[in-house]
């Protein structure tokens, strides 16, 4: 194995997700940073990167702000209805589709982004990493987080 | 004209016809894809003027699809709009035949630049 073992800075991160958020998201209601706390995870998403770097880039949301997101992207009223699972799904997997391409963008390269997983509830992640960066946020009064992990030093 | 937006992302597809709508570039007929392969399938059905194409798609992936086209003899103007904004990707992409790399999250201003040569308003 001769991937670099590289981390992006809180300050990366931050700007990546801010870029993301302003530009399909934040006009009326941007991105505030912190404070860290214990979400209600209802939707959360993830991509890995592998190449020259490996991580794992993953997004956490309450489930109501999954389905403001998804009302956002898709420019639909809110009328009151939960948004169908399967727009929830492709909003939130093309949410951190974005980030994680971010990501990878500032990391060495060159290196391949997988399509993103998706689960209501929790992405399961692997045993073997460790997150080396988390970023809190809040969006309309809604906590979200943001983080990145990388396969564990072992030797 | 008629433009192809190829993109496993329902909801990225309607940002794209959106941000093009934003950009001025109304009054074109879309057409849209889910994969490299669908959009190979329906360059080739309804030859469309211009494809915005994601890269990271199941089935078939954006720069195979444009290999895909160019192998088979088709000129079509070709531009990716996606979340691989890296030096290494854009290289890729332009010795494949595209002819911009739009990266997402991206502006309709983004979006003019690289289209005002080959899109009317």
């Amino acid at each position: 194995m001769s991937a670099v073992v590289a981390e992006p800075s809180l300050t990366d991160v931050e700007m990546v997700v801010e870029e993301v958020w302003s530009s399909f998201l934040g006009a009326e209601d941007p991105l505030m940073i912190g404070p860290p706390s214990e979400l209600q995870v209802g939707w959360s998403a993830a991509v890995t990167v592998s190449g020259e770097w490996h991580g794992m880039v993953s997004v956490e949301l309450p489930t109501a702000m999954a389905e403001q997101v998804t009302r956002r992207m898709l420019c639909l009223d809110d009328d009151g209805q939960p948004a169908p699972d399967e727009d929830v799904a492709d909003a939130v997997g093309e949410l951190v589709n974005m980030i994680g391409g971010g990501v990878k963008s500032l990391m060495p390269g060159p290196s391949a982004l997988s399509l993103p997983v998706v689960a209501a509830g929790r992405v399961a992640r692997p045993s073997d990493v460790t997150e080396v960066c988390r970023f809190d946020a809040s969006w309309a009064g809604s906590p979200l987080v943001v983080s990145v992990h990388v396969q564990s030093r072992t030797s | 004209m008629k433009i192809l937006v190829a993109d496993d992302s329902r909801v990225m597809r309607q940002i794209v016809i959106r941000t093009l709508r934003q950009a001025g570039y109304t009054g074109h007929e879309v057409i849209e894809a889910e994969n490299g392969r669908e959009g190979l399938e329906k360059v080739h059905a309804e030859a469309p003027d211009l494809v915005l194409s994601d890269w990271n798609m199941p089935e078939m992936t954006g720069i195979d699809f444009l290999a895909a086209l160019r192998s088979s003899g088709s000129t079509v103007p070709f531009g990716f709009v996606t979340s691989e904004g890296s030096a290494d990707m854009r290289a890729r992409a332009s010795a494949g035949g595209a002819l911009f790399l739009i990266a997402k999250p991206f502006t309709p201003e983004a979006f003019d630049e690289v289209l005002a040569p080959v899109l009317k308003h």
